[in-house]
């Protein structure tokens, strides 16, 4: 059984827009995904790409519970995301980093990172305090435990941020585009966790416009278009046969300058 | 009369400044205790506000925008004067207490409800993501946050409500504003005695404004 199944998923929204002949707002339906299904097992990083509002954030979002799914199912490790009462459960086993670096602001990063681990898996300060020592040692952040969020840079706070994520020992970590608020210098210094944290076998499912990042780790990549699976492949075979044989991915690797 | 006729201060005692000091202690007792009902009723009116259910979060207007949009003098008289007329009697002093909480409760509910829709969606979300509940949320991430936009405006409110409770003296009770005009009356000195009212006010009030001053500059950062 994959540790994540999607099931015929459909997600839309209700947006406002402006109807020209009746001069009026109304309200319509935008569907983001459409029966929509793929698996993804506990090994190594996937990396989702594709074209804004393909839905690829909105599918992470829905793997987590943040938004409500319309039709199907998704079972996170067999619970399914339908279940309020299993949804916790659904957040501890998928660590999620947002594109908007979100630190407490009240807290510092110590506190930060001790905050979910002491109220949700019964840590002790001490027991805490040493995790969250020995994660940022690996962001490479340790001298900066009693920083505020003000005092750090944006690639500085993500990194924060998948520290904090990683105290839950999540067994995947979905990762919103969380470079793209980033310069290139930071990118790069995110990128570089990300590497470490794959070399040690974190399994992460990624969402990026860094093909650096897709060339260099990524063992899956799963190319999204208008809402369905357009691509699924090993990435080896991704950047040499599907870029050939496939107009869709070629054109859009030629666009983001691949 | 001038101010400078000071042989004419000799009609002020000592016991006109006791009056004047009583009275400021009602004052205070007036002020703390619709500022801390207030508080609460206030602090539940604002996060029933911030419901999601479109149907339960518009009930606290019912009792917030009828005691926000009409003066407050006029509400304490509907309820010392008003309320007889159905057979409700109650004292001066309960008829000011009921009214200046009531009153405090529904300004106090605007900032409860200001101060945590002030907290950005992601805070929430990311709150989410660790495995918090909506309660966890609340209390570990928004309540902190919102806390320290609250504070200095809960002050600011505190003060001038402070100040308005002087409009207890219309129903009788003898506040500080109403022990001033007893005292300048029989001494006939006005400009001396209302200085004195208006320096006790002060007295009364400024700490609390340089708590709020404090508080702003220490809790003062960009979320």
């Amino acid at each position: 059984m994959a540790m994540i199944e999607v099931k015929n998923v459909t997600k839309s929204f209700q947006i406002q827009s402006f109807d020209e002949s009746t001069k009026k707002y109304i309200k319509t339906k935008l569907t983001v995904l459409q029966d929509f299904s793929v698996d993804f097992d506990q090994q190594g990083v996937t990396v989702l790409i594709g074209p804004s509002g393909t839905g690829k954030s909105t599918l992470l979002r829905c793997i987590n519970g943040l938004e409500t799914i319309d039709e199907g199912d998704i079972l996170v490790d067999g619970m399914s995301v339908r279940d309020k009462h299993k949804l916790k459960n659904i957040r501890l086993t998928c660590g999620m980093v947002f594109q908007q670096t979100v630190l407490f602001p009240h807290l510092n990063v110590m506190q930060n990172l001790t905050l979910g681990p002491r109220k949700l898996l019964g840590m002790s300060m001490a027991q805490a305090t040493d995790k969250a020592k020995h994660l940022l040692n690996k962001v490479g952040l340790i001298s900066k435990e009693k920083a505020r969020h003000f005092e750090l840079s944006g690639g500085e706070q993500q990194r924060i941020a998948i520290a904090r994520a990683l105290m839950m020992d999540p067994k995947a970590l979905l990762l919103d585009e969380i470079t793209s608020a980033l310069d290139p210098e930071m990118t790069s210094e995110v990128l570089h966790i990300l590497e470490d944290l794959a070399a040690d076998g974190v399994c992460m499912i990624a969402v990026t416009h860094e093909m650096v990042f897709a060339r260099h780790v990524a063992r899956r990549i799963i190319f999204m278009d208008k809402g369905a699976v357009a691509v699924d492949a090993d990435k080896d075979e991704f950047f040499t046969v599907h870029r050939k044989e496939n107009e869709r991915v070629a054109s859009f690797l030629k666009f983001i300058g691949e | 009369m001038s101010v400078f006729d000071f042989a004419s201060y000799a009609k002020f005692r000592w016991s006109d400044m006791v009056l004047i000091f009583r009275a400021a202690g009602l004052t205070l007792q007036i002020t703390l205790i619709s500022l801390a009902f207030g508080t609460l009723i206030g602090l539940l009116l604002g996060i029933v506000r911030c419901s999601k259910n479109q149907v339960l979060n518009k009930l606290p207007l019912l009792i917030m925008e009828p005691l926000r949009n009409s003066p407050l003098i006029v509400q304490l008289f509907l309820v010392y004067y008003g309320l007889p007329s159905l057979g409700i009697r109650m004292p001066a002093m309960t008829a000011a207490l009921l009214t200046l909480s009531l009153n405090t409760s529904a300004f106090f509910a605007v900032l409860v409800h200001s101060s945590i829709i002030a907290v950005p969606r992601g805070q929430w979300e990311s709150g989410y993501a660790i495995g918090f509940n909506k309660l966890q949320v609340y209390v570990y991430v928004i309540a902190r946050q919102a806390i320290r936009l609250l504070i200095p405006q809960a002050i600011t409110l505190y003060i001038s409500q402070l100040q308005t409770s002087s409009l207890v003296s219309f129903v009788s009770l003898q506040d500080l504003t109403k022990a001033g005009q007893i005292v300048a009356q029989k001494t006939l000195l006005p400009f001396l005695i209302y200085a004195i009212v208006a320096a006790v006010y002060f007295a009364l009030t400024y700490p609390l404004a340089r708590v709020a001053r404090y508080l702003e500059k220490r809790m003062g950062f960009t979320i």
